[in-house]
């Protein structure tokens, strides 16, 4: 029993350490567009961050839920064999999360937990310690569909954004406006990262507390001082993890524009916050970057880079099994060894850990590993320098051009005219060739105005502007039939 | 092995993440319009200019003021016609921050 609590002692501060990473990693989940945009300094937004992380921590419990009442069966594996486990899984997360963090690796916090805790179950239990159908449904499922679904969202938000505050008279449009609302947009994904992250490390620590006796099993709700103590380790991961990206200033963002932003983020913290309600154990990082993208298609013109994109799809679809053959490494030597293998396991985590540390400390701090995935993921998406014009701008834009066009055809009409008039009145030949040369001159300007009301028209998908570029033709057919038989 | 899976809980997700996004979008975007048709036409300029931002520079936003502060001069909208749109305005702005509120307080009261 004594040996079985001194490993959940560990379990707890390996969990806790976990938790730390976690907020230190993902800061600029929340706070990468804000300063992005300008719409926040980026020490407030990280000390923003990291307040709304502990708050989140505080406000749902589902997601803690999930993890300690589900994934695993606890109640069919040994309660001396469980916490050892889980203690192996917690050493496989660590160490996938800070090799891909050193490496400059997309990667997941929380799948790398999750991978981690199954991998080493399945090694020391076999497939009896794991429910597949709440890895399924709580887990995998909601890895592939949360950014697919924040996407979707975040396109639909920035084109209703774009649209209703876009104005057709070149008048200012008031859209940096948005840099104000995303000092609140991005407090909301600050404090859904709260709700959801911090729980993962509170349903370990519970996971382990249950199985030693030390809580009961007929309830999965974590104890006052877990949740205490994870809030305040996540709120400081997030407010360390913030000065990277502040001594970083930035560097390496995407351009995100403010109205794309605030979509973004909208999307981010209603979808994540909707998960965290219902338990799902979601990949905030995963959710961002799916936000990320979809705003970023939403503008007008734009265009996914599918090679970046396929390279941040692979490293998610990595982190779980990767992540999983770690935790297995680790519960290998658990089972083979014992209570030896839980102690060669915490020396490895010592050494693995103060390793990392002190080669990320021997970097110096750049874009490449101060920003998250989701900055990165902005960069797959393309943006022309100008947008193309709607279809109501391409309308305008064509009456302008025909109106242009029969301004011009009136004047060549008249130089012409003016030409002839002098050559009939016997006008000087100066004079006739300077009304030759405006002529001349008009009937340029005509092609000009014809070419580009062509172009517009080939643009236009109205019926009407069709027409009326039609009728336009025939009576400039007509004009020029009459001048024939003149 | 038979798995069960909740999809109604996935459509739940997405349909209330979807409600709650574009309501806060649609609302504070309304506000805006309508605080441009009120005249008073919003220039945040960033915070700090970190050496991400590439929108704006220095230059620009005195020219973006300028160009607000002639555009509002040029409203062909009345006196009341210009309040009414503010006070529209802050309506939409409320009615977000309603939606942010009620969304939170969902959750905790959920829990």
């Amino acid at each position: 029993m004594e040996t079985a609590a001194l490993i959940v002692v560990l379990v707890i501060a390996l969990a806790l350490f976990f938790d730390f990473t976690n907020g230190f990693h993902d800061t600029a989940n929340a706070m990468a567009t804000p300063i992005a945009t300008g719409a926040l300094k980026p020490k407030t937004a990280v000390l923003l961050a990291a307040l709304l992380n502990l708050v989140g921590a505080f406000l749902s419990t589902e997601v803690a839920k999930t993890v300690s009442g589900g994934i695993v069966n606890e109640g069919d594996i040994s309660h001396a064999l469980l916490p050892s486990l889980i203690f192996a899984g917690l050493i496989g997360a660590i160490t996938w999360n800070m090799l891909t963090w050193l490496l400059g690796l997309p990667s997941s916090s929380s799948h790398a937990l999750f991978g981690g805790l199954i991998g080493a179950t399945l090694v020391g239990v076999g497939t009896a310690g794991i429910n597949f159908g709440v890895v399924l449904s709580k887990v995998v499922l909601p890895a592939l569909i949360a950014p697919l679904t924040a996407g979707i969202i975040a396109f639909a938000a920035t084109k209703i954004a774009y649209g209703i505050t876009r104005r057709y008279d070149g008048k200012p449009d008031g859209r940096s406006g948005f840099r104000l609302g995303q000092i609140f947009t991005s407090s909301m994904v600050a404090l859904a990262h709260g709700t959801n992250d911090a729980q993962k490390t509170m349903g370990v620590i519970t996971l382990a507390l249950i199985t030693v006796g030390w809580q009961s099993g007929a309830h999965h709700e974590p104890q006052l001082w877990v949740i205490v103590a994870c809030a305040f380790t996540i709120a400081l991961g997030t407010y360390l993890g913030g000065w990277r990206i502040i001594r970083t200033l930035g560097k390496g963002l995407t351009d995100v524009k403010p109205a794309q932003g605030f979509s973004a983020e909208s999307s981010t913290a209603a979808t994540i916050l909707a998960s965290s309600a219902l338990g799902f154990a979601l990949s905030t990082t995963q959710v961002a970057s799916g936000s990320v993208i979809g705003s970023g298609l939403g503008r007008r013109g734009s265009q996914v880079r599918w090679r970046t994109a396929g390279r941040i799809a692979l490293g998610w679809l990595l982190t779980l099994p990767a992540a999983g053959a770690v935790g297995a490494l680790a519960a290998l030597m658990v089972v083979w060894l014992g209570t030896t293998g839980v102690l060669i396991d915490a020396i490895l985590a010592v050494v693995i850990i103060v390793g990392l540390y002190l080669r990320s400390r021997r970097n110096e701090v750049t874009h490449a590993n101060a920003m998250s995935d989701v900055a990165d993921s902005g960069h797959a998406v393309e943006h022309p320098e100008v947008p193309p014009p709607t279809r109501r701008q391409t309308r305008i834009e064509l009456v302008r051009a025909m109106a242009r066009a029969e301004r011009k055809a009136d004047e060549a009409e008249k130089a012409g005219r003016r030409a002839r008039k002098l050559k009939k009145n016997g006008g000087s030949e100066a004079e006739i060739k300077a009304a030759r040369k405006a002529a001349d001159r008009a009937n340029r300007k005509l092609a000009e105005a014809r070419t580009a009301a062509e172009e517009w028209e080939a643009l236009s998908a109205s019926r009407r502007a069709r027409a009326r570029l039609a009728e336009w033709d025939v009576s400039d057919e007509e004009a020029e039939r009459r001048e024939a038989q003149r | 092995m038979s798995v069960e899976i909740d999809w109604m809980a996935f459509v739940s997700v997405f349909v209330a993440a979807f409600v709650g996004a574009v309501l806060i979008v649609g609302f504070y975007a309304t506000g805006l319009r309508l605080l441009v048709r009120a005249g008073r036409i919003p220039v945040v300029t960033p915070a700090e200019f970190t050496d991400a931002i590439t929108i704006l520079s220095e230059k620009e936003i005195k020219r973006a003021e300028k160009h607000a502060a002639k555009a509002a001069l040029k409203s062909p909208l009345s006196q009341a016609q210009k309040q009414l749109a503010f006070v529209g305005a802050c309506a939409c702005f409320a009615l977000c921050g309603l939606a942010v509120l009620s969304g939170v307080l969902l959750i905790v009261f959920n829990h």
